[in-house]
C-alpha cells in the first residue's frame, strides 16, 4: 500500500482560464480553444505542437478525447477524456501529471471545460445510466445541505449561529470575486442579500450556492527539472491525493454528515507528500470546493485549517478572509467565480498558480509560498475528493530531506 | 332461472382469516374555490397523498395481514383506477408483499369488484385487496362524497367472519361510468339508478335471509350497506335498519369505490362481537349480499389500526393543495427535468430492494448494507450475506433537508437520511408530513409509494413517514 510522491516532480509552467460566464455565444469548443490559446500564449518557448499529450475533463459537455482534438484539429496526438463528477478538472490535471512524471512525455496539457448554460434548467442536471428508480433524485444543494443540521447537532450551534457562518462564507467569497475580472459574479453582496435570497434546499438559499456557468481552463505541465526552461516562475506540485469514496456513508449507519472522510484522506496523502505537518500554519492560501456554503465550513475542518467544531468560529472571526491568517477562495471560489464542472479543478489551480507567482493584483496574498487546491464531487457520504499542495519552490523532498531539481 | 343464493358448505368453511383497512393520511372538508363563499359543513372525504395510487394503498393495507394465502391461492386487486391498462397491476402488489411466485395475481375492475374481491378471497383462500382513488370535476355536487381508501382480506379459516349465505343480482344499467383514460365518473340521474339498485338489493337480501332461515332482517345484528349511489345507500340503510355506523364512516371518507364495501365491512368487524350475524350489502351494477357470522378471533384478525382510529388521526388538507395533487390545477413548478424513468431489467434484478426493501446482512461482519450490493459497505467482504427486510422497522433521522426545487406537486419535500433499527441506512423521501417539521432524531417508518411517473412508467419505491404508535392496543 502506497501513495507516493511521483518518481519525478512536476511543475506547471503555463495556464489559461476563460472568464466564467453565461457564455451565450460560445460553445464548449470555443471555450476550450480560448483557454488553450491563453495557456500556450503564456509560454513563449512553446507551441501547441510541442505538447506531447493532452487530457480533457468534462462532466457532460463532450465524449472522448475528441472533445479537445476536434476543436483544436490536433493531428496525431493522444487525448484522454476524463470524468470524475465535480472533481473532473483536477482529474485531468492528476493524470497529465503522472504521464509527464513517468517520462512517457515531456510536455503535457490538462484541460477542463463545461458548457452548462445551453440548458434551461435551474442548477445542474446529469444523465445517469438506466436504473431501478430507487435513488432519491437529489438536487445538488439538497444533498449538500444535509451537512448543516448534522454539523449543528454535532457541535451544538443554533440556527442563528449557523446562518451567520454560512452568510459570512458567501459574503467573503463574493467580496473576493468582486476583485476578479474573470469571476462570474463581480460584485460584493451584503449579508442581507444572502439571507433574503429564495430558499432552495433546507437552510440554503440561492446565495448559498455556487454559480452555474460556462468556462474552460488549461495547464501545461512539465517535469520539475525542465520547468525553468519555460518560465522563471514555475509552480511546483508538492503533493497530491485523490480518493474515490466507497459510498458507505449512504449505505450503512456509520457516517454522520459532519465531514468528508474522502477529503480527510486525500489531504493526509497530499500533506505527507508535501511535508506539511501543520496545514493551519504552513499553508499560505487555499482554493476549496465551496459548491455550497456549508461545504466550505466543513472543509475548513477536514483540511486541518480549523479544529473540529471550531470552523464556524474561525469563519466568523475572519480567519479565512482575504486579509485573514489563511485566505480561502481568494478568486471568489465556486460561489462567485462560478462552477463549470469540468473546468473548476483547473480554475482552482489557476488561482494558486497566479498567487504563487505573485500576479494576483488586488487579491495577492503576501508571501504566498504554499497553496492548497481542493476539489470534490458527488455528495456528502458518497464523494470523490482531490487535494493538491502547490508551491513556488520545489522544496525539500520529504522522502530524503534533500532539495530536488 | 335458478335461485342465485348459495348456502355454503360448512364442512370446509372458508371465511375471512385476516383483514386490514388503510385510510390515507388526509381529509378534505372544504371544497370552496372561493374561501370567502358560504361554507357547506358536514361532509368530508378521504384524500390519498400525491404519491399514492391503488397499488400503493393496497400494499399498505395488505402488509399488516398476518395470514398467508393458500398455496394454490391468488392475489386479487380490485380497483376502478388501475395505474396501468393492459399490464397487470396486482403483480406489483404481489412483489411488494413478497408472496410466493405460485400465488396468482389477478386484477378485478369495475365498482362491483369491491364486493366480488371479498367473496373470491374467501372462496379461494386468497388475498383480496381493493383500493381506489376517486376524483370528480372541481365543484361537482358529490366532490366531497367520493374518497380514497384501501382494504385487504385473507381468506381461510373464519377467524374474523364466516360467510353463511350469499345472494346476488346482476342488473345492467348505466349508473357510473367512464371511458378508458378518463378519471372522473360520468353519472346518470341518480334517482333512476337508485330505484334499480334498491330493487336489486332488496331482492337479494330477501333471498339470502330466506336461504339462511333468518326470519327477518331484525334478527341480523349488524347491517352494512355500500352503494355507488348515495340515494340508494340511504334508502337501503333505512329499509334494513342498520345502526348508521356505515353512513357515519362514509360521511368522513366519501364513497371509496371498489374499496368501499370492504372498508365498511372492516369498520363493522372492528366493533362486532363474536357470534353476531353481519349482513353486507353492496349495491352497484346490481347487488351482492353476504350474511356472515362473526368469528371468535375477530379481534386478532385485524391487521391494522381500526378504521375509527385511522379516521381520527388524519390531517386536513386545503382545497388548492388537493387540486394540485390530483392534477386538477396546473401549478408552475421549478425549471427542473422530470426524474428519470426506471428501466425494466434493473427493476427486475433489484426487485427485492425496490419492492420489498430488503438490504443484505454481511455474513462476515453482520452489518447491513443498503441498497444491497456485491460488497459489504462496512468491511468490504465480497462473500455475500443474507437478505434482511427493513420494511417494518423503525428508522431514525440522521440528517434532513427540504428540497424546494422538487418536481413533485408540493412547494417543498423533505429528504432524509435515516438509520434503520438493527442496521442499514435509508436515503429517502419523507411523506405524510410537513417537510419543515422533520428533524434529526425523528422516528420514521417505511411506506410504499409511487415516486413519480415518467415516460408512462410508474416508479414505485419506499418512502419514510412519521412513526405512529398504535393507539388501539395492538
Amino acid at each position: 500500500m502506497a501513495s507516493r510522491r511521483m518518481a519525478h516532480d512536476v511543475a506547471i509552467v503555463g495556464m489559461g482560464c476563460t472568464p466564467f460566464r453565461d457564455h451565450w455565444n460560445s460553445s464548449a469548443d470555443d471555450l476550450l480553444v480560448q483557454a488553450v490559446r491563453e495557456c500556450v500564449g503564456a509560454v513563449p518557448e512553446l507551441d501547441l505542437a510541442d505538447v506531447d499529450a493532452f487530457w480533457v475533463g468534462t462532466q457532460g459537455s463532450g465524449m472522448s478525447g475528441q472533445t479537445l482534438s476536434r476543436p483544436l484539429r490536433l493531428v496525431g496526438k493522444p487525448v484522454t477524456r476524463v470524468e470524475n463528477y465535480c472533481a473532473t478538472g483536477s482529474e485531468a490535471f492528476r493524470n497529465a501529471a503522472y504521464a509527464v512524471s513517468s517520462g512517457a512525455y515531456d510536455v503535457v496539457m490538462a484541460t477542463g471545460v463545461e458548457k452548462l448554460k445551453d440548458s434551461s434548467f435551474s442548477g445542474l442536471t446529469a444523465v445517469f445510466p438506466p436504473a431501478d428508480g430507487t435513488d432519491v433524485d437529489w438536487t445538488a444543494p439538497a444533498s449538500f445541505s444535509l451537512l448543516a443540521p448534522a454539523y449543528q447537532r454535532a457541535h451544538g450551534i443554533d440556527d442563528r449561529e449557523l446562518r451567520a457562518t454560512l452568510t459570512a462564507i458567501a459574503v467573503k467569497n463574493h467580496a473576493n470575486g468582486a476583485l476578479n475580472e474573470r469571476a462570474q459574479f463581480r460584485s460584493a453582496v451584503t449579508a442581507e442579500a444572502v439571507e433574503k435570497s429564495p430558499r432552495i434546499a433546507g437552510p440554503l438559499g440561492v446565495m448559498d450556492c455556487s454559480g452555474v456557468s460556462d468556462g474552460a481552463a488549461a495547464a501545461i505541465i512539465v517535469r520539475a527539472e525542465d520547468a525553468y526552461r519555460y518560465t522563471d516562475k514555475p509552480v511546483f506540485l508538492r503533493g497530491m491525493g485523490f480518493v474515490s469514496g466507497s459510498g458507505a456513508g449512504l449505505a450503512n449507519d456509520e457516517y454522520d454528515f459532519t465531514t468528508f472522510p474522502e477529503v480527510v484522506e486525500a489531504a493526509r496523502v497530499a500533506y505527507e507528500q508535501a511535508g506539511v505537518v501543520d496545514p493551519a500554519s504552513e499553508i499560505s492560501l487555499a482554493e476549496v470546493h465551496d459548491c455550497f456554503t456549508p461545504t466550505e465550513l466543513v472543509l475548513m475542518e477536514d483540511l486541518g485549517f480549523s479544529s473540529r467544531g471550531q470552523g464556524w468560529k474561525d469563519v466568523l472571526d475572519g480567519r479565512y478572509a482575504l486579509d485573514g491568517a489563511l485566505p480561502v477562495n481568494t478568486d471568489g471560489g465556486l460561489k462567485s467565480f462560478g462552477h463549470p464542472i469540468g473546468a473548476t479543478g483547473l480554475r482552482m489551480m489557476f488561482e494558486c498558480y497566479t498567487q504563487l507567482r505573485g500576479e494576483a493584483g488586488e487579491r495577492q496574498v503576501a508571501d504566498a509560498t504554499l497553496a492548497v487546491a481542493q476539489n470534490l464531487g458527488g455528495q456528502p457520504g458518497s464523494c470523490v475528493a482531490f487535494v493538491a499542495v502547490l508551491g513556488n519552490e520545489l522544496g525539500p523532498d520529504p522522502r530524503t530531506g534533500r532539495g530536488a531539481a | 332461472m335458478a335461485d342465485s343464493s348459495e348456502v355454503l358448505d360448512h364442512t370446509t368453511p372458508p371465511g375471512i382469516a385476516a383483514y386490514a383497512a388503510y385510510l390515507p393520511a388526509y381529509v378534505l372538508d372544504d371544497n370552496r374555490l372561493d374561501p370567502d363563499g358560504p361554507a357547506r359543513p358536514g361532509r368530508s372525504r378521504s384524500v390519498a397523498a400525491y404519491d399514492e395510487d391503488p397499488v400503493t394503498m393496497a400494499v399498505e393495507a395488505a402488509r399488516g395481514l398476518d395470514r398467508e394465502p393458500a398455496a394454490d391461492g391468488h392475489l386479487f386487486l380490485a380497483t376502478t383506477l388501475a395505474p396501468y391498462d393492459a399490464k397487470t397491476s396486482a403483480t406489483v402488489v404481489h412483489e411488494a408483499l413478497g408472496l410466493a411466485p405460485g400465488i396468482g395475481s389477478i386484477d378485478l375492475r369495475g365498482h362491483r369488484a369491491g364486493a366480488t374481491v371479498v367473496d373470491l378471497a374467501c372462496r379461494t383462500r386468497s388475498v383480496g385487496a381493493a383500493a381506489d382513488v376517486r376524483t370528480t370535476r372541481s365543484g361537482a355536487p358529490d366532490e366531497l362524497a367520493q374518497g380514497d381508501a384501501a382494504v385487504a382480506f385473507v381468506g381461510g379459516d373464519p377467524r374474523a367472519a364466516a360467510p353463511l349465505v350469499r345472494a346476488t343480482r346482476t342488473v345492467e344499467m348505466l349508473e357510473r361510468w367512464r371511458l378508458p383514460g378518463e378519471v372522473h365518473d360520468r353519472i346518470w340521474d341518480e334517482r333512476f339508478t337508485a330505484e334499480l339498485l334498491v330493487g336489486a338489493a332488496t331482492e337479494a337480501v330477501a333471498e339470502a335471509l330466506t336461504a339462511a332461515q333468518v326470519d327477518a332482517v331484525d334478527a341480523v345484528d349488524v347491517v352494512v350497506v355500500s352503494s355507488s349511489n348515495a340515494r340508494a345507500a340511504t334508502a337501503l340503510r333505512k329499509r334494513l335498519g342498520g345502526d348508521g355506523a356505515d353512513a357515519t364512516v362514509e360521511a368522513q371518507t366519501g364513497f371509496t369505490g371498489a374499496a368501499h364495501p370492504g372498508l365498511l365491512l372492516a369498520d363493522a368487524l372492528d366493533r362486532a362481537e363474536p357470534g353476531q350475524l353481519l349482513l353486507l350489502v353492496s349495491a352497484t351494477d346490481g347487488a351482492d349480499v353476504t350474511l356472515f357470522r362473526v368469528g371468535d378471533g375477530v379481534r386478532e384478525a385485524r391487521g391494522a389500526a381500526t378504521v375509527a382510529d385511522q379516521l381520527a388521526r388524519r390531517q386536513r388538507i386545503g382545497y388548492g393543495r388537493f387540486l394540485r395533487w390530483r392534477g386538477l390545477l396546473d401549478v408552475q413548478g421549478p425549471a427542473r427535468p422530470a426524474s428519470a424513468a426506471p428501466a425494466a431489467p434493473p427493476m427486475h434484478r433489484r426487485r427485492s430492494w425496490k419492492y420489498r426493501l430488503e438490504g443484505v446482512r454481511c455474513d462476515a461482519c453482520g452489518s447491513v448494507t443498503t441498497p444491497p450490493g456485491p460488497a459489504c459497505a462496512s468491511c468490504g467482504s465480497l462473500d455475500g450475506g443474507k437478505p434482511v427486510s427493513l420494511r417494518d422497522r423503525e428508522a431514525r433521522v440522521v440528517s434532513v433537508t427540504q428540497d424546494r426545487l422538487t418536481t413533485m406537486p408540493e412547494a417543498e419535500v423533505a429528504l432524509v437520511v435515516a438509520d434503520v433499527d438493527g442496521g442499514g441506512r435509508l436515503t429517502a423521501y419523507a411523506t405524510d408530513v410537513v417537510a419543515a417539521d422533520v428533524a434529526v432524531g425523528h422516528r420514521m417508518r417505511p411506506t410504499f409509494r409511487r415516486l413519480w411517473t415518467t415516460d408512462a412508467i410508474h416508479n414505485y419505491f419506499w418512502k419514510l413517514r412519521p412513526w405512529e404508535e398504535d393507539t388501539d392496543g395492538e
